[in-house]
Order: C-alpha cells, then structure tokens, then sequence
C-alpha cells in the first residue's frame, strides 16, 4: 500500500496546484475581452469561430485548469495516491495549454492554420502529460472508492474529448469540414460536459458534501452505480446520434434525470447538513444546484426547438453549474493550501483560512459572477446588453484573481521570514 | 463491533457531530459554545489517544514500520491539538471571527486526516491486525484518557 499521500512533505509542491488555480480567472478575463470585441450576432451561433474560441477560453482555460490543479492536491487525500513527477509534468501541461490555447484562439479568429496545428500540438502534449500521470497515480490505488472510480471515468473522457477536439482542429486548420464535423462536435461538448466535468464533480461531491459541511452521505445506489448509468446513458445517446438522431432524446432525457437528480441531491444534503455555517462556497453550490436544474430541462426540450436554445443550455450548465462548481473549490482549496503548506514549514502564527480572503469581496464577486450569467441569458434575447454583462463578467473574474492571489501573497510573505518551529527533524 | 476500521471511523463521525454541534451553538454566542467545545475536544482527544496509545503502538509493533504514516498522523494530531487550543483562547477572548476562521480551518484539516486514515491507514491496520482486532478495540474502549 502506497502511503505517500499521508505524509505532510510528500504532499504535492504548492507550486502544482497554484499555477493552474491563479491563471483560470486570467483566462475568464481573456473571455470577457473577447465577447465585448465580438461581433455579437455570430455569438448566438455556437459554430462560429469566435463562440467556438470564446468556449474553450472558459473550457480548457479556466475549467480545465481548476480541475486539473485540484487533482494534483486531491489524489494524495481522496485516493491515496500521489502523482509521479508532479512538478515537472504540471509545469510543462500548464505551459503546453497556456500557448495552445492562446494559439488556437489566435489562429482560429485571424484564421492562420499554422497556429492552430501548433496548437493541436500543444494540447496534445499538453493534456497527455497531465492525464498519462493522472492514470498511472489511479492505476495504483488500492482501495478504489466511487470518487476514485468517477475520476477514472471523467479521464477517460478526457482523453476522449482531447483527440476528437484535435480532430476538429485540425479539419479547421486544413479548412476540410466534414460531414461528421456536427456530429463529432456535439459528442465533443456533451461528453465534455456530462463526461469529464460532470462525473468528476459527482465523484468529488461524494466526498466533498458530508467532509466539509458535515451533511448526510450519499446513498450506496448513488455511490455504486450512477456514473455507470450516466455512461450508459452518454453512450446511447452518442450512438442514437450518429445513426437515429430524431430518437436521441430519449438518451437525453436519461442523462439529464441522472443531472437533476444530482442537482436535488446537492441542495437536499445541504439543506441537512449539520453545519448551520454559510460561506461563499456553500452559495456557490446551490447556484449551481439551480443553474443545473434548469440546464438539464433546457437541454432536453432545446430538441423540440430545432435547437435553437443551444446557447442558452451551455450558459445555464457550463456557466451556471461547471463554473460554480469550480469557483466554489478555488475559494476553498487556496487558502487552505497556504495554511496548510505554511504550517507545515513550522509557521504557527499565521491567518486563518477564513482571514485570508475578504469575505465582502467574495460577496460582491459572487453577485457580480451570478448578474452576469443571467444577464448572458437575458443578453441571448437582447442582444445590445451583451457588452455590459461583459463588463461585469470581467470585474467578476478580476476579483475572483485578487481574492485568490490574496493568500498566495500572504504565502510568499511569509516564507521570507523566519519559521516559529524548525520542522526540518520532520522532513 | 469488532472492526478497527468501524470503530475508529465511526469515532470520527461522533467528532464531526461534536463539532457541528459547536459550531452552531456559537453562532449566536461563543460563550455559549464553551461547554459544546469542552465536549468536542474531550472526544476528538480521546480519539486521537486511543490511536496513538493503542492503535499505532500495536501496528508499529507488528508491522515494524516506527517512521511512516503513524508518525505522520501523529503529527497531524499535534497541529489539530494546536489549533483546539486556539479556538479555547478565542472563547476566551470572545473573538467570533477568530474562533470561525479557526474552526473552518481545522475542518479542512481534520476531514482530510479523517480521510487518509480511514480509507488507508484503518484498512492496513485491520488487514495487519484482524486477528488481535477484538481485543484491541476492547483496549481502545476501555482506555482512559490522560491529561
């Protein structure tokens, strides 16, 4: 049994995850920029270029980047398994993702084919380093929990997710669109989104909900056997997509019962949970309870609206539930980092977590992030408010940066000084 | 119960009640969490020395592994006495905001302890112990706690 996740110096370099978590809300700042230089009526069209290049700013930039750098901190304590290089390989992905998507976004509205092979490249390497690591730490976990399940599934789908979007990269960069293009690129969102984000947020949930706010745990049916019928569920409707698509809804309708069970789960374990304690994150997740709800009915009565509804579904869910979900973990996940890596240098006189980001700013952070998703939504109707609400997403991620810097500052400070406790005996 | 596994994991959850149960009662007023306090560290003490006075020493001893995850827990141990302490002198004082920043602080910190314990070092010692397991929960049951 591999034991490196219980020991305080072999969890991973602060470094890993931090790098990850401070650039996501730089890119949700890039996102913003983009949209208000946009032509806004080829962002109501979700195969435009730039809705395409706005996406996966937010996807791969800031959604990807979270969960990515969350996995580094999560896989020695949810799973017990520490990932191997850990520094050298979050380096080099981060670096990798930084420039291809920088590239592709480049390449993809000046249309230069040249950047977007490079990019191509880029996320190739980029996502394989960090999944390739990701897969062999799973490989070696002993006791293998419904989260540890869910996390191997959600990389699978990423691994999935990557090589059909290098695909469509590179049918782009060649400009040879082909038939199939929708199609694969329809599975491409859905499994990203249900797929890689959606399980591995469940599987997280499982742990997450009853450890930090004391709720009920999940049931044994939820644990065992709900990421198997939601990759059923994805599957069928992949298949009924490709040769049946008129019946696909029935698939959909499957997967979004699963969601919105999930979503009402969430907000009933909170509802019971037995801390009566309220902070950001916990706003957090009952936005994104919401938001989900909403999503999933969205997603599924979008089929009788000839689709037309499509923007609007990936607001409510990517913007609404994924985003939340993740914004939620950074407030969490930073400050404790800081403690936890400071107190183990043998720093005792140090902020709590609580004291490390101002709790107004998380506040108006949170309200500025919601104003600006429902006034995408409302934006979808009324074009003209487009730029304002981009407005407002921007200062929403400018504080999101200032408030997760706060403790990372707080961090470097204070490792200039001289500890309370020599703990080297330790190391 | 004769699982060290299911005895000391559900050590954990009566913690976790002890310490919601804390948390709320000072919401209105941290003078009224002292006693609610008092029973959360007396029980979360308990836990921690059933561990490092029965449960460690007996896998040490078997698996003769002094240095590793148990030393590691132990010192775990000591920040999270750290931090109890700290959230006394904050009753004392009747700094709200201490005390909560504090409290969320050892939550994270406790829950992911909790964490690598029960889904590594419980199985391990239940594999390496199982056949000594009723007497050892015996011993942690009827341990007394020291000061």
């Amino acid at each position: 049994m591999n034991f490196n996740g219980l020991s305080l110096d072999q969890a991973p370099p602060i470094q890993a995850p931090l790098r990850f978590f401070l650039t996501a809300p730089l890119f949700g700042i890039f996102a913003g920029i983009l949209i208000l230089l946009s032509d806004k009526s080829l962002l109501m069209n979700r195969y435009s270029v730039e809705s395409i290049a706005i996406t996966h700013t937010i996807t791969i930039g800031f959604f990807s980047f979270v969960m990515l750098g969350a996995l580094t901190q999560m896989l020695p304590v949810l799973a017990g398994v520490k990932m191997r290089y850990v520094e050298i390989t979050s380096k080099f992905s981060h670096i990798s993702l930084v420039i291809g998507l920088v590239l592709m976004v480049v390449g993809l509205l000046k249309s230069m084919p040249s950047l977007l092979h490079v990019a191509s490249a880029m996320f190739f390497f980029g996502f394989l380093a960090m999944g390739v690591m990701i897969a062999l730490a799973i490989k070696d976990v002993k006791n293998f929990t419904a989260t540890v399940k869910n996390m191997a599934l959600s990389l699978a789908f990423m691994f999935i997710i990557l090589f059909m979007g290098i695909y469509m990269l590179e049918e782009y960069s060649f400009l040879n669109i082909s038939e199939s293009h929708i199609i694969i690129a329809n599975i491409h969102s859905v499994w990203a989104i249900f797929g890689f984000a959606g399980l591995l947020i469940i599987g997280v949930s499982f742990q997450i909900l009853p450890m930090f706010y004391v709720a009920p745990r999940f049931k044994k049916f939820c644990k065992k056997r709900v990421a198997g019928l939601i990759v059923f569920g994805l599957f069928l409707w992949a298949i009924l997509n490709f040769f049946q698509t008129p019946y696909d809804v029935v698939a959909k309708i499957w997967i979004a019962l699963f969601f919105w069970a999930f979503a009402t789960t969430v907000w009933k374990k909170l509802d019971e949970r037995k801390r009566a304690v309220s902070d950001i994150t916990i706003w957090y997740w009952r936005g994104a309870s919401v938001f989900l709800t909403i999503g999933s009915f969205f997603w599924v009565f979008d089929d009788y609206f000839e689709h037309r509804y499509t923007v609007l579904v990936a607001l409510f869910i990517g913007g609404g539930f994924i985003f939340s979900i993740v914004m939620g973990m950074l407030y969490k996940i930073i400050p404790f980092l800081v403690w936890f890596h400071l107190n183990a240098k043998g720093y005792m006189s140090i902020p709590t977590i609580n004291e490390m980001i101002n709790k107004k700013l998380s506040k108006l952070q949170f309200a500025l992030f919601i104003l600006s998703l429902v006034g995408f939504v409302v934006s979808f109707f009324l074009p003209v408010l487009v730029d304002f609400f981009a407005v407002t997403f921007v200062l929403s991620m400018v504080i999101l940066e200032f408030n997760i810097v706060a403790p990372v500052r707080l961090y470097l400070k204070t490792i200039k000084t001289k500890p309370d406790f020599d703990m080297s005996a330790f190391s | 119960m004769n699982s060290i596994k299911e005895y000391l994991t559900n050590g954990h959850r009566e913690c976790d009640e002890l310490f919601a149960t804390m948390e709320n009662s000072a919401m209105n007023n941290l003078c009224d969490a002292k006693e609610a306090y008092k029973k959360f560290v007396s029980e979360t003490e308990k836990h921690f020395q059933q561990e490092e006075r029965v449960m460690f020493v007996e896998f040490e001893a078997k698996t003769g592994m002094v240095q590793g995850p148990t030393a590691m827990m132990r010192q775990e141990h000591t920040q999270m006495r750290n931090l109890m302490q700290q959230m006394g002198e904050a009753i004392d004082n009747d700094n709200k905001d201490k005390f909560f920043g504090l409290t969320e602080t050892l939550m994270i910190l406790l829950q992911q302890h909790n964490m690598k314990e029960e889904q590594m070092l419980y199985t391990m010692a239940q594999q390496h112990l199982s056949a000594d397991a009723p007497r050892i929960v015996e011993m942690m049951d009827s341990m007394i706690v020291s000061e």
